[in-house]
């Protein structure tokens, strides 16, 4: 059993023939901004019962499309001001911190659920469930974000200062789950995953899957490519791997902790864990290009983004992270050893992602046009 | 030494070139950290560096002008229970007090060269920094 840090150093001295024999699983992680994230609950019944229609929590709206008291808050909903620093994120991290939070919801009511509005306080000790479920996580590789442009730009990769002040990227590189196993062989649906502090599941990939991108000769996709879609009690995470994040004039964002245990299973995955951050790659793109595809700037490794400075258009940038390195690998660390405590079995996919997938855009079509 | 002091001061004050005599007459390194100035006044942040006797002899100039001298110890703090040590501020900082340690993979905060711009405060994700000035 070994971190991925320790187990590409054990490679360095003994070679990937002899890793594969010696090493069962490898344990890997990430802790990053993950957009895509948010929480599912069923909040019991009122009496006389509701139907809630419109539902919020601490202001922030949750869908409520669903059965009479189960709703869906996403980490990026606002409220009507628009305040980033408390988006559906905040609440997410305020329940798992064990406050209440104030539930308000609204209905047309019905024969069956006459109340019309309701106004109380919920936590995690007083809901049914309270689930995360997340559509598209730990991301396999992605950009590296510059401005070329002559005023500050604020994105979802952070603060980029003009005329090329600075570049950030978002990936714990040779740490990160997905880049150790670049073909999702173990890696599939009903992994069994460290997920914010807690245990939880891959259900399905990730939306955006995309793993048709080009790779490095080892494998390695040189592009954001795959991810993973994964489920988890929220009751069981804690703040120190689920945080409310914001991203000045651009939103608000879930931090999410994810670990993913590795199983050796040959000499090709041993190979595949031993990448290390000189031979992961990424592009270099200029955000101030207002486009969904941004011409490449350049390409990058990770040890080259991690010494803190990177030549772009023939200026030295500062570069930084995104994605923190330091609970990254406490997360390796904290998997590893609840593998060992056998407090964390490793699962075999059930199904594994398909590799024939394109992505697909969204243009202004007609109705036919969309049929074709 | 160096000193980080907080100046307010009047309109009046305003108009008196105080800081072309610290640096002429009392012999200070003056670095303006921050600077604000309105119908009512104005606040200042400076860095002087000098001999501990002209910084004395500086302040005390400053406060016979009636310019209202707060020295402060820190201009930005970072929370440590809230920082996640992701490291999007190291790129930002324009003076290198942020900065990442490979071993530990944390972010490591250097008060001493932080300037107190503020750059970082906005940038930061979780919002573990904090402006005190």
């Amino acid at each position: 059993m070994m971190t991925a840090e320790e187990f590409k150093q054990y490679v360095r001295s003994n070679g990937t023939k002899k890793a594969a024999k010696d090493v069962d699983i490898v344990t890997t992680g990430t802790f990053g901004a993950m957009c895509s994230s948010g929480v599912y609950f069923n909040f019991g019944h009122a009496d006389p019962p509701i139907k809630m229609q419109k539902v919020w929590l601490d202001g922030i709206q949750a869908y409520g499309g669903l059965a009479a008291v189960d709703a869906y808050l996403g980490a990026t909903e606002l409220d009507d001001t628009n305040n980033m620093l408390h988006g559906g994120a905040h609440v997410i991290e305020d329940l798992v911190r064990g406050k209440a939070v104030r539930l308000r919801a609204t209905a047309y009511g019905t024969d069956c659920y006459p109340r019309k509005e309701i106004d109380t306080y919920i936590s995690l000790k007083t809901v049914n469930q309270a689930v995360l479920l997340n559509l598209r996580n730990s991301y396999q590789n992605y950009a590296c974000a510059t401005n070329g442009s002559s005023k500050t730009l604020y994105t979802y990769m952070g603060k980029l200062l003009p005329d090329f002040g600075n570049a950030t990227y978002c990936s714990a590189g040779e740490v990160s789950p997905l880049l150790n196993d670049p073909y999702f062989r173990t890696i599939g649906v009903g992994t069994r995953i460290f997920l914010g502090g807690g245990q939880g599941f891959v259900i399905w990939e990730g939306t955006q899957f995309n793993p048709g991108v080009p790779r490095t000769e080892g494998g390695v996709p040189k592009r954001p490519a795959g991810s993973i879609a994964v489920i988890g009690d929220l009751k069981q995470m804690t703040s120190e791997f689920i945080r409310g994040l914001t991203f000045t004039k651009y939103g608000s964002s879930l931090g999410v902790g994810i670990g993913v245990p590795i199983p050796i299973l040959d000499e090709e995955l041993a190979k595949n864990c031993a990448v290390t951050n000189d031979q992961i790659v990424t592009a270099v793109y200029d955000y101030s290009q207002a486009s969904r595809s941004r011409t490449v700037i350049r390409e990058i490794s990770y040890a080259e983004l991690r010494s803190g400075e990177a030549a772009i258009k023939g200026k030295q940038v500062a570069t930084s992270s995104l994605s923190s390195l330091y609970k990254a690998r406490q997360i390796a660390e904290v998997l590893k050893n609840s593998i060992v405590k056998g407090e964390f079995s490793i699962e075999k996919p059930v199904q594994t992602f398909s590799m024939d997938r394109a992505l697909r855009t969204l243009d202004v079509r007609t109705e036919k046009e969309a049929m074709q | 030494m160096k000193s980080k002091v907080v100046l307010n001061f009047s309109p009046e004050a305003a108009n008196t070139p105080i800081t072309n005599n610290l640096i002429t007459k009392h012999h200070l390194l003056v670095n303006i950290l921050r600077a604000e100035i309105d119908e009512i006044g104005g606040k200042m942040v400076l860095e002087l560096q000098g001999k501990a006797d002209d910084i004395r002899k500086g302040l005390d100039y400053l406060k016979s002008n009636g310019v209202g001298v707060r020295p402060i110890k820190e201009g930005v703090r970072r929370d440590d229970d809230v920082c996640t040590h992701c490291g999007i501020c190291i790129s930002i900082c324009p003076t290198k007090a942020l900065s990442f340690d490979a071993k530990t993979g944390k972010v490591i905060f250097t008060e001493e060269k932080c300037v107190a711009c503020g750059v970082c405060i906005d940038a930061c994700p979780p919002r573990a920094m904090e402006i005190l000035i």
